[in-house]
């Protein structure tokens, strides 16, 4: 078992008003979960279902959080699988999707119009990704998270999420052949 | 290109892309999806079951005005006359395969005795094949005593009694033939010692 952080002490110490104590998680982290769901779905921009979610299931699973990591990993653990069903369910309203992508397919007629599409075809080529990949390149690169956390929040081993990386590293490379040379 | 650059050139297209809409999350918020979601978990089975059963009383109730239940006993007569008829009809259907059941069995026998019968070697064929090695063994002998021992009158006498024994066999035929020979022979002996006859008497005379 994994040694108590700071979060935990923090809670215990909130833990005589619950709704006061996630209040204050709330404020401390939705700004992150928001930009980590951001990310995992593909730059939506809007995430506000998700990231309500993801405190719902907290609210509601706090009980069953055994402390063997900090509350930001628990978090991102929950934003991870919500984002995982929420794409799930995407298959099965397509049209959504195409909506989005056409939203996003405009880029803005400004003087950086190249950058904008060269970055366009970044994310698209990120959002292409497996979820497997994805989610490690973006907790690792985007999010900035240390190896060993991302494996705890993935709940894989070290050494399978550097081969994820690796393929993740060779597939974008492959994608965006044109942008490298 | 490295893991450095990769990095780079994804936190640029991240930072390009901006970030979310402000996220109006707070506690109430939050409670008042769960109890929404709370209604939702009891509502959508309730509704579900209440169908059902609204489902399942419509049905019956229509099944009644169909078919208006009959008087026990009349159910019970029309049941008993029911099961006679099927007790009947099942005794038909049995006797029907034990039938079927006997005719296969006869076929089968009648098969297998077609089967020896055809076994059976044909004893005329067998007669004949011993006719026709008799008559080869007598008309064989007589060439022989013919051929070989120069014993021509016992050899016709054989020929003819092959002859006479089989005249429609083949190897009557042989013995025609050599008997035809034979008094060929004897013929242009007789004429050959005629012939040096006369030739001695115009020599002497």
């Amino acid at each position: 078992m994994a040694e108590r952080t700071g979060d935990v002490v923090v809670f215990e110490e909130s833990s005589r008003s619950n709704e006061a104590f996630f209040e204050s998680l709330i404020e401390q982290y939705s700004g992150d979960i928001a930009l980590l769901a951001n990310r995992l779905l593909g730059w939506p921009g809007e995430v506000e279902d998700i990231t309500q979610d993801v405190f719902l299931a907290a609210f509601i699973g706090f009980k069953k959080f055994r402390h063997d990591c900090d509350i930001k990993s628990w978090l991102f653990t929950i934003t991870i699988n919500k984002c995982r069903t929420f794409r799930y369910k995407q298959l099965f309203h397509r049209r959504k999707i195409i909506k989005i992508l056409d939203a996003e397919s405009h880029p803005a007629a400004d003087n950086k119009m190249l950058d904008d599409e060269t970055f366009h075809k970044v994310r698209q080529a990120i959002k292409a990704l497996p979820a497997k990949y994805r989610e490690a390149v973006v907790l690792r690169y985007l999010q900035e998270l240390e190896i060993e956390e991302v494996s705890r929040i993935l709940g894989i081993s070290v050494n399978t999420l550097h081969v994820r990386l690796s393929r993740a590293r060779e597939r974008l490379k492959n994608e965006l052949k044109d942008i490298i040379s | 290109m490295n893991e450095n650059k990769l990095k780079n050139l994804l936190c640029n297209a991240d930072h390009d892309a901006g970030k979310p809409c402000p996220v109006k999350v707070d506690i109430s918020a939050i409670t008042r999806r769960a109890q929404r979601r709370r209604i939702y978990k009891i509502a959508y089975p309730a509704a579900a079951a209440a169908v059902l059963i609204f489902g399942i009383s419509f049905w019956s109730l229509f099944c009644k005005n169909a078919e208006p239940v009959k008087e026990p006993i009349q159910l019970a007569n029309n049941i008993e006359i029911k099961i006679k008829q099927l007790h009947e009809s099942t005794d038909n259907v049995l006797n029907l395969i034990q039938e079927i059941r006997k005719q296969e069995q006869g076929q089968k026998r009648l098969n297998e005795l077609e089967a020896e019968l055809a076994a059976i070697p044909d004893p005329i064929k067998q007669v004949n094949e011993e006719l026709d090695k008799t008559a080869f063994t007598l008309v064989y002998a007589a060439d022989k005593m013919y051929k070989e021992l120069n014993l021509t009158d016992s050899a016709v006498e054989t020929y003819k009694r092959v002859i006479k024994l089989f005249p429609d066999n083949q190897w009557a035929e042989v013995a025609r033939e050599r008997l035809e020979e034979i008094k060929n022979r004897r013929n242009n002996n007789d004429s050959s010692k005629g012939e040096s006859k006369w030739q001695q008497q115009n020599t002497l005379s």
